[in-house]
């Protein structure tokens, strides 16, 4: 990181720290708190997906999966939230294990298929399995926290998840995503073992959106298979980590932040034609610019690097 | 020159109805400058898919530096020192050139790849585009970017599919340079080439596949004037 990029993160930080422990507006918190639910999602999804090119069209399955898994933990057993969140997470995680197996050995679209298929499944699994779930009937939830608490300890997933993300982009291990994204028969080759490379990005990917999924049962409050399973929460972290630039750091936090706000905005004012008119806007940007805004900036920045050697 | 580092035995490798290889059986002689020619479909990048664990043989096996390979995942191979080109390239596109050997995951890691990236990107003269990305090298750059990424891997045996394809006798000249030098510090190599004053000036042995079959094996100047070899090529 260079030392402007340092400062600014600190700063950033900062000011949402005095900002969240100081304001006494609670929509500005909970959108806050909203935005920071959407980091965290696009930037796990952009682990998996935006660095190996696995498309993934359910990974709502893994918040969902660690939304249920808190909820049954907290609800019928009497779990405390810290310990039901990571077991969300540690659902996930598992979950991600056991579908990556046979599914990370499709290829390209057939595997963008099979999660959405497999987030449809886990759906209908919530609804009819109801002797664990309660079904349609959904699982209430004490909040575990104050609103303000929640702003924290969702924004301090967001910031573990650009952590990981980070991680990730600065490491071999990051790189050889990337190659195995642009050719996976030439990585093979070049002694990089692509199963257990896209296993590890995919499980990665999902651990934090199986803790978000936990947090976000209980700030809710309630949770049901409908909404839990909802392949809109899969989209936005599609689109939100295109429009700010796939397997980049800052992408989806850009794209997060920015789409989140739109949302916002959107859904004031047009409660009923939101969805419709995100959609709108998404193919105007990803028409005009398909690798998204870091895209743009990565591109001038090579083209200066090459320039000057 | 001792024994074989790569031995082919019995190969056999069918797509459908078609039988690709049909048990040619070869010896690489460790540190040698192996040819391995024939027309258009006889087999020969099937038979490199073979070896590098890219295909799974249907029968026969490979054995290298005495153990057993075929049944191994190609990355398993890589790592025991086979590197490789493509015939048509398998560059990653969106990577630099210097991501896309840092991303090879051989015997070095960390700054001493680096440092040998570094050095590989200078001996064939890439230094000016080593930022650049691997799509927009021109052809003959990204030949060399090939060679020089399967080189990441500290290779004991090399295969090159097709390396003077489409290259101008400048640059070919470069490249025969450069596989004479791999050979001066021991590496083997097995080379599949087109371009017959290539494979004449710089193999000690050529095996000659025909359907899938090995047809001829021996020297340069005995497979030119092998009839099989002959007829092969131009008909009778």
């Amino acid at each position: 990181m260079t030392g402007r990029a340092a400062v600014a993160t600190v700063v950033v930080l900062a000011a949402l720290v005095a900002f969240g422990a100081t304001t006494e507006n609670t929509y500005y918190l909970s959108v806050g708190y909203s935005i920071f639910l959407y980091v965290a999602l696009a930037s796990s999804w952009n682990v998996m997906s935006g660095f190996t090119g696995y498309t993934s069209f359910g990974h709502v399955a893994f918040y969902g999966v660690g939304a249920y898994t808190a909820a049954i933990l907290m609800f019928d057993h009497f779990w405390s939230w810290p310990p039901a969140f990571l077991a969300g997470g540690l659902a996930a995680a598992l979950l991600a294990a056991a579908i990556g197996w046979p599914c990370l050995r499709l290829k390209g679209p057939y595997f963008a298929i099979s999660m959405l298929g497999i987030a449809e499944v886990l759906r209908i699994v919530g609804l009819t399995w109801e002797s664990v779930t309660y079904g349609g009937t959904g699982i209430p939830l004490l909040s575990a926290l104050s609103l303000r608490g929640f702003y924290f300890l969702m924004g301090g997933i967001a910031l573990a998840a650009v952590g990981v993300a980070l991680a990730v982009a600065r490491t071999r291990f990051g790189l050889r995503l990337l190659a195995l994204r642009e050719d996976e028969i030439g990585a093979e080759t070049m002694g990089i073992n692509t199963t257990a490379h896209k296993l590890a990005a995919f499980v990665l990917s999902a651990v934090i959106p199986g803790i978000a999924g936990g947090i976000d049962a209980s700030r809710v409050g309630f949770i049901e298979p409908i909404s839990t399973f909802n392949v809109f929460i899969t989209i936005q972290m599609i689109i939100m980590t295109m429009f700010g630039g796939r397997a980049t750091v800052l992408g989806p936090v850009i794209g997060a932040v920015v789409l989140s706000v739109v949302r916002e905005a959107l859904w004031a004012r047009y409660p009923y034609d939101y969805q419709a008119l995100f959609g709108v806007l998404i193919i105007v940007l990803v028409l005009f610019m398909p690798e998204g805004v870091m895209g743009v900036v990565q591109a001038r920045r090579r083209a200066a690097k090459v320039a000057a050697p | 020159m001792s024994g074989p580092i790569l031995e082919v035995r019995d190969v056999r490798k069918r797509f459908g109805g078609l039988e690709a290889l049909a048990g040619p059986s070869f010896d690489v002689p460790e540190g040698a400058i192996v040819g391995l020619i024939g027309p258009n479909g006889s087999g020969k990048s099937t038979l490199f898919d073979c070896i590098t664990g890219t295909q799974r043989l249907d029968g026969g096996e490979v054995r290298f530096a005495g153990r057993r390979i075929s049944g191994l995942a190609p990355y398993q191979i890589a790592r025991r020192g086979v590197g490789r080109t493509f015939q048509l390239g398998r560059l990653f596109g969106r990577l630099s050139v210097l991501e896309n050997l840092l991303a090879v995951r051989g015997p070095l890691e960390g700054r001493r790849a680096e440092a040998r990236a570094h050095e590989l990107i200078e001996l064939v003269g890439l230094t000016r585009v080593t930022h650049e990305l691997a799509a927009n090298l021109s052809y003959g750059q990204s030949k060399l970017l090939e060679f020089i990424r399967a080189l990441m891997l500290d290779p004991i045996l090399v295969l090159l599919d097709e390396p003077a394809a489409g290259v101008n006798p400048t640059l070919l000249e470069r490249i025969v340079g450069y596989v004479r030098g791999l050979r001066d510090r021991g590496v083997t190599v097995l080379v599949v080439e087109h371009n017959m004053g290539f494979i004449m000036g710089l193999c000690d042995q050529v095996v000659v596949l025909d359907h899938g079959e090995k047809i001829a094996e021996g020297p340069p100047q005995e497979i030119r004037e092998d009839e099989r070899v002959i007829e092969a090529y131009f008909g009778r």
